[in-house]
Formats: structure tokens, C-alpha cells, sequence
């Protein structure tokens, strides 16, 4: 690494930290999701915690809060308690005083602001298990004084904006702590489900939280509010710290850098540059979902990657040239004929597949064989002289396995029993067998380890080179910039730059796809 | 179909190894979990026919060609649950189905004095009909298949009570009466009838794209869609095909009871349920299944008869229903958790390099 923590300006100076994390480890079947990370959360710090997709953060944020264990070897310190990092566990977290608001809230919407604090705490009860309404409607006004929601303790969360919904499971996780006391608060994503402008007060809140002692651990992909609002922030990449940094010192693109890293992932660095065919895919002002006048057109032999944030439309475009979302505007022309596909069944008799981003919901059979994974796109083919020929689907099913690299013991076992990786990879063996001409690949490397990614961007150039198209959505902008022959930069559901040649590199989307307009 | 099977090889996927040709070495686990059932079936067999009290009545001609001939209808009407429940909807409407054909059958040869063909015809288009407008509440208007069948299966009892009047309808032509009670090759009729229609379920599940599409909505209906299926109108076939065989069970009904009596089709609900649950324990584990199933009836059925014969009162039929309901649904559950185990306990060892998939698969099929 050529970033080296160092210690920025603290927030509030001299004093012990809150909770600190040292010589932090964790190892999935092999994996290092997190390699010796120290990180001190200050009191009345807002500490930010930015990375990649699969740099840490997740792990590092369920290691705090007790759901996993670390490796042995590393503490975590609060207050004068030191927990080895291989004994954590819900009790001890809570002890410790860490609280967690996950980002899908965990609230109860048709419920009233006094029901949905008093769930987690238990009721205030009477005789015979009377609530004491009284008590709680009460307890619940205090808790609205405190943290300024903009509600009545009998308030349905329904008649309540997004922002104050997440201020009511913040005041229900500090709950038991007292007015200005200690712990970590830890907010994960806390803006990526709200409108533009409730953002900013949510932000103000926690500033209003941070400025009474609270220090919170503030995990964010948008960028600009991770400067705009943290004290420090730290930056895993890898499962490494690659530093902690006061905010004040760092802009945009230094961030940017430093979730980078300056190590580009040569095993997938595309060398020759793409025979470029005849056009195969002509997209015209195109609407669906989030998307808005989106217009392209693509080259056999292209690959063509999509770089965007979440939200930003990047599923939906590949959906819709699928047939599993119906356009609201435009059209696409492949090969010269509209793609006017009402159901993936006529996208794919047509050549086109498409390989969605959640695999465990929209692509695996998890309790089925892996031979009926891979067979089931061409089921109809093994239907010979009136019975299914099961002999031939394991037959071919083998040598799919043998030919993608999947690791299985034969192919017979339960698509469930494999890795995330092996999983994949056999997604993809189920639909380059039909020889596709043109390949939607949306997030295709995401839970794959490095070793399969580069055999799976192999197997897609493969493609390419007999004079398919292929498009690609990734959150990883290196490997985006990669793998891909050109870049469009999707945000809020435009086109809005289109990336090549030397221009195309991880630094170069990362500033487009983050960029304010 | 256009495209071809040829494979296209990826050569750079080189680090590849090699799948190992055997087929999994012989499991007794393996084989116990699939033939316990059946085990079962053999050991109450045989207890009731070594049991001095039981043997006799048990093993008398009667008996067997009574316990053959009745369980046909019930092992029908379960066969008609199976189909929709391998892409995991349930169809309750089955026994009232087999109600509305066997009070259809019924009148059209007694009261309205028509052929046995016409009769059989018109029994089993009605039912049919009545498998459409289920095929168009779960598959066309996605409502819950559980909630929209017991609805139907509710509404149709109904609906025989009132064209019944509440009365057995009696008279139908004396050959067709005859049919169920006769033999060929020394079995009842009704269980040939049923070993023929329980293959032609088993071909049309196992080995035809239909059955195999049917699974896979049964395993994962969004990815079905996406990679082609389409999920709604093969739902809706299942719970037509699943009508006709249920109406199937009706006819059979009018022929051995000579009649139709309201009250009889709509009340094979509970046992059938019961004997598919439990042949989701066996044959194909963890999945509903054909032959499973009619083991399931057949256990049911012979412990009920020689328990009779042993003295038991006829609470036994409703204790041993309900028992094999609770049984079936906890052995499942329990042979899926200790299959997950031990296939996460195979990927520990087998992958070094990544971090464990989202979930295991679940073994009880997932119904909605």
C-alpha cells in the first residue's frame, strides 16, 4: 500500500477513544476480508468509513456490532473493557455501547413513533400486563425533544418523511443511552433511500447528535456528504486501513484515490483493442424505470461496459433490452430488427441472455443439480424421441464444468452446495452454450473471488472475438475500466459521458459516476 | 428450437479441475431417506399379517380388493395436488373437483338418463372448467393459490349441497357400477386405472420440458422467468392438468359408489394432503412426487385397516391422518436441515479461495 495512517487533526483532542479497533482480522474460508485494521472512534466524532464493493466496510461494521467474530489476535476496546476480537458477540457490542441503524431501518410503518420505540425497549407494563400508555407516550416525547423529530407520540411512521423515520430508529438504538453519553452510533448507509432534499436534515441531526457527544460511525458511498459531513474518515480497500484522514484535508478525487489504490488489476487488463464489426444494437431515446432519453449504439466484437451508481438505472436499461421491463418511451433496434421483447423467452430466442445482477434470487436454482442449472436454458433440446435424456444432460453438464472452470465434484450436486464463484460461473456456462449474440452481464464478477473474475471476463472476450456484444454493468470502476473497450457513465437515469482509449480508467468514472449535478 | 447445443469452450478457463466421472459411490443415508417410506409400507404389512388377531381379516380377499379399490380415488386425488405442487402452489379445489365430476357423472347418466359416455365426458369437462377458473385466479390474477383454492374448494362443496339438495343421487347405469368393483389380472380396476394415470404423470413431470420447467418454477420462480420459462402459462396448465385428474378421481368415485353422494369428494381433502406430505419424504426427497405419494396413501391406509381390525375405534382414521400430517412435515424439515449441513460442511472443505454463497439451498419445497 503506499498510503500510511497517519493521524489527522482529532476532533475533540486528548481524549480516549469511544471504541477502538486493533490489529483487526477476519478470514472467510480462506478469504482475508480484513487484514489488520486500527481504527479509534472519537467522542463526538463523526467518523466515516468509505471502500469499494467487497473492500471490508460490511465486515468490519458486523464484527463491531457482534454478528461476526474476527480472527483471534486483534481487540476491541471500550471504555475500560477489552474484547478479544475473537469473542465478540450481540451481548458484548451492546455492552460496549455500539448501536447499529441498518439502512433498511427495521421500523414498523403502520405502527405510531411511541409503538416503534417502545418494541425495542419492552413495553412500560401494569398489572396484568396493562401497557401504561401514559408512561410511553411520555418516554416517546422525550425522545422526539431530543433528537427533533418532527412528530407527536401517537404519529404513524407512515405520515412521517423518510429522514425523520430514520431519526426514530436512531433515537429507539440510543434508546438506553443517556443524555450525552458514550458509545458508537454506526449508520450504514443512512441517505441512500432518501430524496435529495431530506438528505440535509438528516445530516443536520446528527451534527445536532455529534455536537452532544455522540460519536458515530457514518458509512456512506456518497462521497461529496462523507466530506461535507465527517470529522475523519477511514478508507478500507482490500480489508486493509489504507488511512484515516481528517475530512478537512481531503477533497473528491484525493478520496477517490485513496479508495483506489494505485494497483490496477493487470490479470484483466484487456491488451488489443476490439474489432470493431458491423453494429449490432441501436438504442433510441430510450425511458424505463429511472432511465431517461438514453441513446447508444454498440459494434459486434464491442465490449461495452455501463458505469453508474446505484439507483442510477444501470439494471433497468439491461432489463428492458431483456423483456423483463416494459419501455415507457424509445426503442432498440438489434441486427436491424426492433427489440420489442414482452417476455425474456422472446429476448432469448432472439440472442440475447442476460445474467442478472442477484444471483441468488434471480438466477440460481439453489436445491436443484448443478446439470439442470446449466441445462434448463436449453431444456427443450434433450427432449429426444419422447423422454428427457438425462444421460446426455450429465454427459454435457461435465464437460461444461470442466470447460468453465466450475469446482464441483460432479455435476450432479446441488447448485446450493457450491460457492458464490462456481455458482456463477455456471451461470454463465447455462447461457454461452446458446451462443449468444449479444450478452447483458450485469454485475457478472460480484461474490467471485480474483482468480474466477479473470476467468469470467475471459470467457465473455471469448464471446466477443466470434462477434458477439457484450454489455457490462460493474461497480468496480478498475475492473470496469478493464475489461471494457468504452465506457457510458450512467447518473440519475442519463447518459452522461461516454469514456475511452486512454481516459478510461477507474479515477476517470469513479469522478463522473460521483459527480453533482 | 434455433439454437444449438454445440458447447462453445472457453480455453482460457485452463486451472479447470477435472469433474470426477463417478457417480456418487452408493450412500446408505442416501438410500434409507428414499426408501423409508416404502420400508415402513413392508414392515406394517407384514406386522398386521403375523399379528394372530390381524392376519385373518387382514389378508382376507375382501380386505385387499376393498383397500385397493377405495385408496385408487384418494391416491387420484392426491396425484391431482402433485402437479401444481412441483411449481410449488398448492390446489385444495382437487376434492372438491373430484366432487363436482362425481355428482356431474352421476346425474348426467342417473337423472338425465344419458350414455356412460356422455356421462364421463361431461364429468370431466365440467371439471376441467372448474380447473380454468382456478388457472385464472392464481396464474392470470396472481392470488395466493393456497387462500384462491380453498376459496374454490369451499365454494364448490357448496354448490354440490345446494345441486344436490343434500340427497345421494343413485341409479347410474349397472355396468359402469360394475367396473369398480372388477378385477383383471387378480387387482381391482380402479388401482390399474390408477398405476396408468400415475405414469402418465410421472412421464409428463420427469420427462417432458414441461415437468422439467414446472420444477424449476418450483425451485426459483423469478430466475424461471429469466431464463425463458413462461411461468404464468405453465402454472395455469398445471392446475388444469391437476383438474383433470382430479375429475379422473370423481368418475372412479361414481362407479364404485354406483352413485354420487355430495358430501364424499370434497372430504378426500385431508388424507390425500396428508399422503403427499409424506411422499415428499421419499423417492426424490425434499420434492413432491408421484410414487412417493401413492406410498404415502397406501401407509396411511394399511395402518388404518389393521389397526381396525386390532380393535382401534374409528377415531384411528382421523389420529393417523393428522399424525402422518405432523410426521411428514417434521421428518421433511428435518431431513432438509441435516442435507444443508452437510452440504455446507462439503463446501468448507472443498473451497479455500471464497467466501461462502448467499444461502443453501432449502430442502422443503417452497410453496406459494
Amino acid at each position: 500500500m503506499t498510503h500510511v495512517a497517519e493521524n489527522a487533526a482529532p476532533a475533540a483532542a486528548g481524549t480516549d477513544p469511544v471504541v477502538a479497533v486493533r490489529s483487526l482480522s477476519k478470514t472467510f474460508a480462506g478469504t482475508r476480508a480484513l487484514q489488520g485494521v486500527d481504527i479509534d472512534f472519537r467522542p463526538g466524532e463523526i467518523h466515516a468509513l468509505c471502500g469499494g464493493n467487497g473492500s471490508g466496510k460490511s465486515t468490519l461494521i458486523k464484527i463491531l456490532c457482534g454478528v461476526y467474530h474476527g480472527d483471534s489476535g486483534g481487540e476491541i476496546r471500550a471504555g475500560g473493557d477489552v474484547i478479544g476480537s475473537d469473542r465478540t458477540t450481540p451481548a458484548t457490542a451492546h455492552r460496549a455501547g455500539v448501536r447499529v441503524v441498518h439502512q433498511d431501518l427495521a421500523v414498523f410503518p403502520e405502527l405510531t413513533v411511541a409503538e416503534n420505540l417502545a418494541l425495542a425497549s419492552g413495553f412500560e407494563t401494569g398489572v396484568g400486563g396493562r401497557i401504561k400508555w401514559r408512561e410511553q407516550r411520555k418516554l416517546a416525547q422525550q425522545a422526539i425533544e431530543t433528537f427533533h423529530i418532527p412528530a407527536r407520540p401517537s404519529t404513524p411512521l407512515t405520515e412521517l418523511s423518510l429522514a425523520a423515520r430514520t431519526e426514530v430508529a436512531i433515537a429507539r438504538a440510543l434508546r438506553d443511552h443517556g443524555e450525552g453519553h458514550g458509545g458508537l452510533l454506526i449508520l450504514d448507509e443512512p441517505t441512500a433511500a432518501l430524496p435529495v432534499h431530506e438528505v440535509a436534515s438528516l445530516l443536520a441531526s446528527l451534527r445536532r447528535l455529534a455536537a452532544r457527544g455522540q460519536s458515530i460511525l457514518y458509512v456512506s458511498h456518497r462521497l461529496d456528504e462523507v466530506l461535507d459531513l465527517a470529522d475523519r474518515v477511514s478508507v478500507l480497500k482490500d480489508g486493509r486501513l489504507v488511512g484515516t484522514r481528517a475530512a478537512a484535508d481531503l477533497d473528491k478525487s484525493g478520496l477517490i484515490e485513496l479508495m483506489l489504490g494505485r494497483t490496477v488489476d493487470d490479470a484483466l487488463r484487456q491488451e488489443a483493442p476490439a474489432v470493431s464489426g458491423p453494429e449490432l444494437l441501436d438504442v433510441d431515446n430510450l425511458a424505463v424505470g429511472a432511465l431517461q432519453d438514453v441513446s447508444f449504439s454498440a459494434r459486434a466484437g464491442e465490449v461495452v461496459g455501463i458505469a453508474g451508481l446505484m439507483g442510477s438505472g444501470r439494471s433497468s436499461l439491461l432489463r428492458a433490452m431483456f423483456g423483463d421491463l416494459t419501455p415507457r418511451a424509445g426503442s432498440v433496434r438489434f441486427e436491424g430488427r426492433p427489440m420489442d421483447f414482452k417476455h425474456p423467452k422472446d429476448a432469448i430466442a432472439a440472442g440475447v441472455i442476460m445474467v442478472p445482477e442477484n444471483r441468488i434470487r434471480d438466477a440460481a436454482f439453489l436445491d436443484q443439480a448443478l446439470s439442470m442449472n446449466v441445462s434448463i436454458s436449453v431444456i427443450r433440446s434433450y427432449w429426444r424421441r419422447l423422454f428427457m435424456s438425462n444421460g446426455s444432460i450429465a454427459a454435457d453438464s461435465d464437460d461444461l464444468v470442466t470447460a468453465y472452470g466450475v469446482k464441483a465434484p460432479s455435476s450432479s450436486v446441488p447448485m446450493g452446495s457450491l460457492s458464490g464463484g462456481n455458482q456463477q460461473k455456471v451461470v454463465m456456462a447455462r447461457w454461452l452454450r446458446r451462443e449468444p449474440r449479444l450478452l447483458l452481464l450485469d454485475e457478472p464478477t460480484q461474490g467471485v473471488d480474483v482468480g474466477a473474475r479473470a476467468d469470467i471476463y475471459r470467457i465473455v472476450r471469448q464471446a466477443t472475438e466470434s462477434g458477439s456484444l457484450a454489455i457490462v454493468v460493474a461497480s468496480d470502476f478498475e475492473e470496469l475500466a478493464a475489461v471494457a473497450d468504452r465506457v457510458l457513465v450512467l447518473r440519475h437515469g442519463r447518459i452522461v459521458a461516454e469514456v475511452t482509449g486512454s481516459d478510461l480508467t477507474a479515477q476517470r468514472l469513479s469522478e463522473l459516476s460521483y459527480a453533482n449535478d | 428450437m434455433s439454437h444449438s447445443t454445440t458447447e462453445r469452450t472457453p480455453t482460457g478457463a485452463a486451472e479447470a479441475t477435472a469433474p470426477d466421472r463417478r457417480r456418487p459411490a452408493f450412500n446408505l443415508v442416501d438410500v434409507l431417506e428414499r426408501a423409508g417410506l416404502p420400508l415402513f409400507l413392508v414392515v406394517l404389512v407384514v406386522f398386521f399379517l403375523v399379528n394372530s388377531t390381524s392376519a385373518e381379516p387382514f389378508r382376507s380377499a375382501p380386505n385387499v380388493q376393498n383397500l385397493l379399490g377405495n385408496q385408487s380415488v384418494t391416491a387420484l386425488v392426491a396425484l391431482a395436488m402433485v402437479i401444481p405442487l412441483v411449481a410449488g402452489y398448492f390446489d385444495l379445489s382437487v376434492a372438491a373437483i373430484a366432487g363436482l365430476a362425481n355428482v356431474t357423472a352421476a346425474s348426467v347418466m342417473a337423472t338425465h338418463g344419458q350414455s356412460v359416455t356422455v356421462g364421463i365426458l361431461v364429468a370431466l369437462v365440467v371439471g376441467v372448467a372448474a380447473g380454468c377458473v382456478n388457472a385464472l385466479l392464481v396464474a392470470g390474477l396472481k392470488l395466493n393459490g393456497f387462500i384462491a383454492t380453498l376459496g374454490t374448494y369451499t365454494l364448490l362443496g357448496g354448490f354440490l349441497q345446494y345441486y344436490t339438495e343434500g340427497t345421494t343421487i343413485l341409479g347410474v347405469p349397472q355396468g359402469f357400477a360394475d367396473w369398480g368393483s372388477l378385477k383383471f389380472l387378480g387387482l381391482p380396476r380402479p388401482f390399474w386405472l390408477l398405476m396408468v394415470i400415475a405414469v402418465v404423470i410421472w412421464y409428463v413431470l420427469m420427462h417432458t420440458p414441461f415437468g422439467r420447467k414446472l420444477e424449476a418454477i418450483g425451485s426459483n420462480e423469478g430466475a424461471a422467468r429469466l431464463v425463458g420459462i413462461s411461468v404464468d402459462r405453465i402454472v395455469g396448465l398445471s392446475f388444469i392438468g391437476s383438474a383433470l385428474v382430479a375429475s379422473s378421481a370423481g368418475v372412479l368415485l361414481t362407479s364404485r359408489q354406483g352413485g354420487a353422494d355430495p358430501t364424499s369428494g370434497p372430504a378426500y381433502l385431508f388424507p390425500a394432503l396428508a399422503a403427499v406430505f409424506l411422499g415428499a419424504t421419499a423417492i426424490r426427497p425434499g420434492r413432491y412426487n408421484v410414487w412417493g405419494s401413492i406410498f404415502g396413501i397406501f401407509l396411511i391406509a394399511v395402518a388404518i385397516n389393521g389397526f381396525t381390525f386390532l380393535g382401534a375405534a374409528s377415531w384411528v382414521s382421523s389420529v393417523f391422518n393428522g399424525g402422518a400430517l405432523v410426521a411428514a412435515v417434521a421428518i421433511s424439515t428435518l431431513m432438509g436441515r441435516a442435507r444443508e449441513s452437510r452440504a455446507r460442511r462439503v463446501l468448507m472443505s472443498t473451497s479455500r479461495d471464497e467466501s461462502p454463497p448467499g444461502s443453501a439451498a432449502s430442502s422443503v419445497p417452497p410453496v406459494t
